[in-house]
């Protein structure tokens, strides 16, 4: 194949259906069912995630945690020398130190940051993200725009970093930059992960993850 | 160029130039292994360097391009103290009255003498000149005197360090007389005779001073104009009277004097010390509020704060600016960092993030940089990177610099670190820690695996409501899951508790942490999520 065809068919405009090889590796999710449908094989790092939920506290933390955990012990990005940071931005309740360490999360290099509006919470965010010493940057964003989310983007791309932002469900009509895009429902019999947008692979609706 | 000495400007670092250090290295000639006259307690020869600077008054104030002249209130009557060289020209001098020299020269700019400006650029002098010399002394209000035999074979000997001073000087705008002599008062009143005399031995001394007009010595004008209508002008017929009749006539104090600028007695004198705080101040000429134009007369002051810093090998981690208004009090602006630091340009970044969000209720007319407690700086050589050129490298900043950018905007207490306490009561198992503190103590204390604790934590246990007797969430039942897990005491303060922690689990299907407070009354409460 000529180089002109390879480097057509790398545009993200176009969908080459499944059998598609997958240059950028994901970070697994812990989740098997989780990375099959994600493209990659896991989270996409090195890019912005937008989980929507109804309500915090549903699970969103626990669908996370093995990746978090992974980059609080390893050096995953390769050109780190040393694990990088987890930056907790504007988070709704506390993080609860004891708990995020029986998980296995380094609590020495954890930052939490608690802007107070809106527009510190993106600012911080992107600070972080750019930073490059953030291997993740969780933060709570009501408001999030399409500018906004496409400088998230390009921040987490220059600082090797991996942006995941939490928002409403009230946002899943709002246009986004993000690589990928999951809602999480909540209901008796388990946690509902539905795939909105990934860069690179398709929609799904997944039950029972949790 | 004769904008004279502002008081903040500390120019270059104290640290010798490399090219004059260069220079002294081939004349250095290799030295005895045994030097005999060590062994001998020998005096130590020492060296005076005396700058005088007559126009300091003058040169103090802020002179313009016109016409200027120093006036100074005496008996009641302005009089002209000094003028300048262009004032002269028109016929200005010393001792005119002040309407006198404005019939002369209508466009003279006259200025009142401020002897706290004068100290003030005297002292900034004197931080410079400490370049040169470890020994610096403020001797009068217009001498300085350096001790400069240890600074010879460094600067490469006494014709170049004279050259590089008097360059200096001219630089900064002023007209200094100089003079070398072994003793201090030799030096100053040589000076202050305007002779350019560089007298290395003791033995010359003598010779040099003895023609020196009593004028020069600075005393007393009634003593000058006796000892002158004595028929004595000089110094050496003061020497030729007899000692004990100049002593009972004019003072022990004179002799004394004369005694130590011959070097006969010891004459000790006290080193300045440049201040270890940076203070200064940069005054505008009209009121400016042109931010940008700010941010740079912030940055030049952060540089010479900088050099401040570096001439001393010291870092600070906090900061002041304040911006004076005409009317009203200042605005302050308090900057910290996280290590000592002294960059000017690590400061202006800090400074920038501050500075979008400060509002400032008028212009400004002067601003002011304090800083803070200075501390001693790790010397820092600057890494060897071969790899530079690699491109896949992204530049990482270190979690400080980062901490120190969002703590700029957003506020110390919003950013921290959490660590863990050795705590059974859960709201006081963990504690907020500053990021700046020693990040390794967090890790001693482990949680006990089989502790089921939730991953979201409320800020207060939230009350549940109750239908008859069972707790409700989000109007449902919830379901106890595990438990229970009794949590007690806490008798050495106030905060004592008695509950038991269960796993439930709502009709949304999301986990909850809740308790029972075992004491009345009991009810239920939400006090995480497991999310």
């Amino acid at each position: 194949m000529s180089a002109s065809i390879e480097k057509l068919l790398e545009s993200p405009r176009i969908w080459r259906g499944r059998n598609q090889t997958q240059r950028k590796a994901g970070l697994p999710s812990g989740y098997p069912e989780l990375d099959r449908h994600l493209p990659g094989g896991g989270w996409p790092l090195k890019a912005l995630t937008e989980i929507l939920i109804e309500q915090y506290g549903i699970g969103e933390l626990r669908l996370l945690m093995p990746a978090l955990i992974r980059l609080s012990t390893e050096d995953v990005q390769l050109d780190y020398s040393e694990p990088g940071w987890i930056a907790w931005i504007a988070p709704p309740f506390q993080p609860y130190p004891p708990a995020l360490q029986q998980c296995g999360i380094d609590l020495s290099r954890m930052l939490i940051v608690r802007p107070k509006d809106p527009g510190e919470i993106l600012w911080s965010a992107e600070q972080a993200l750019s930073s490059g010493t953030c291997a993740a940057v969780l933060f709570w964003a009501e408001q999030l725009d399409d500018q906004a989310s496409r400088r998230l983007q390009l921040a987490a791309e220059k600082g090797h970093s991996w942006a995941i932002a939490f928002r409403p469900m009230a946002a899943r009509t709002q246009p986004s930059a993000a690589a990928l895009r999951l809602e999480l429902h909540s209901s008796s019999d388990g946690t509902r992960v539905h795939i909105l947008k990934s860069r690179g692979g398709r929609p799904t609706i997944l039950n029972k993850l949790l | 160029m004769r904008r004279a000495w502002k008081s903040p400007v500390i120019a270059r670092d104290a640290a010798p130039t490399p090219r004059a250090a260069q220079q002294a290295l081939p004349f250095v000639e290799p030295a005895p292994l045994v030097e005999p006259l060590l062994l001998v307690p020998a005096r130590v020869q020492r060296l005076w360097f005396c700058v005088w600077l007559p126009g300091l008054p003058l040169e103090a104030s802020r002179s313009s391009d016109s016409a200027a002249a120093v006036i100074e209130e005496q008996q009641g009557i302005h009089r002209v103290l000094l003028a300048d060289p262009k004032a002269q020209a028109a016929g200005v001098m010393a001792g005119q009255s002040a309407n006198a020299a404005l019939a002369l020269l209508p466009t003279l700019q006259l200025e009142e003498r401020s002897l706290p400006r004068e100290q003030q650029t005297l002292e900034a002098l004197a931080t410079w000149l400490e370049r040169f010399s470890s020994f610096v002394c403020i001797a009068d209000r217009d001498v300085l005197l350096l001790e400069i035999a240890g600074s010879l074979r460094l600067f490469g000997g006494l014709r170049e360090l004279r050259k590089e001073i008097s360059k200096g000087l001219r630089q900064h705008g002023f007209d200094a007389s100089l003079a070398i002599a072994p003793t201090p008062l030799g030096a100053t009143w040589l000076a202050r005779a305007g002779r350019r005399a560089c007298i290395r031995d003791q033995q010359n001394l003598q010779s040099a001073l003895r023609h020196l007009p009593i004028r020069s010595l600075n005393w007393p004008e009634g003593l000058c104009a006796t000892l002158i209508g004595m028929g004595v002008t000089t110094i050496g017929d003061c020497l030729r009277l007899p000692r004990e009749g100049f002593v009972r006539r004019f003072g022990a104090e004179h002799m004394l004097a004369l005694d130590r600028a011959l070097g006969l007695l010891p004459d000790p004198r006290n080193s300045w010390r440049a201040p270890e705080r940076f203070c200064a101040d940069h005054e505008m000429p009209e009121e400016q509020s042109d931010r940008e134009r700010l941010i740079n007369i912030c940055y030049e002051l952060l540089l010479s704060h900088e050099q401040f810093l570096l001439a001393r090998q010291l870092g600070t981690q906090r900061l002041c600016f304040s911006f004076f208004h005409l009317k009203g009090p200042a605005t302050e602006l308090r900057l910290g960092c996280a290590q000592a630091d002294r960059s000017a340009k690590r400061w202006l970044e800090l400074l920038r993030i501050r500075f979008d969000q400060l509002v400032l209720p008028q212009p400004v007319i002067a601003i002011r940089l304090r800083s803070g407690v200075t501390q001693a700086l790790r010397a820092e050589s600057s890494r060897l990177n071969f790899h530079d050129s690699n491109e896949g490298q992204t530049r990482r900043y270190s979690i400080t610099q980062l901490a120190e950018r969002l703590i700029a905007r957003i506020g110390e207490q919003s950013v921290h670190s959490v660590g863990l306490v050795a705590e059974h009561r859960p709201q006081h198992a963990w504690r907020v820690q500053s990021l700046f503190s020693d990040w390794a103590s967090s890790t001693l204390t482990e949680v006990r695996r089989h502790w089921r604790r939730p991953l979201w934590m409320l800020p207060e246990p939230a009350l549940l409501p109750a239908h008859s007797g069972y707790p409700l969430h989000q109007g449902g039942p919830i379901r106890l899951l595990d438990g229970p897990e009794r949590l007690e005491t806490g008798w050495w303060d106030e905060e004592g508790i008695s509950r038991d922690y269960y796993t439930a689990v709502n009709p949304a299907g999301m986990r909850l942490w809740v308790f029972r407070n075992r004491r009345r009354p009991s009810s239920w409460y939400l006090h995480g999520y497991f999310g």
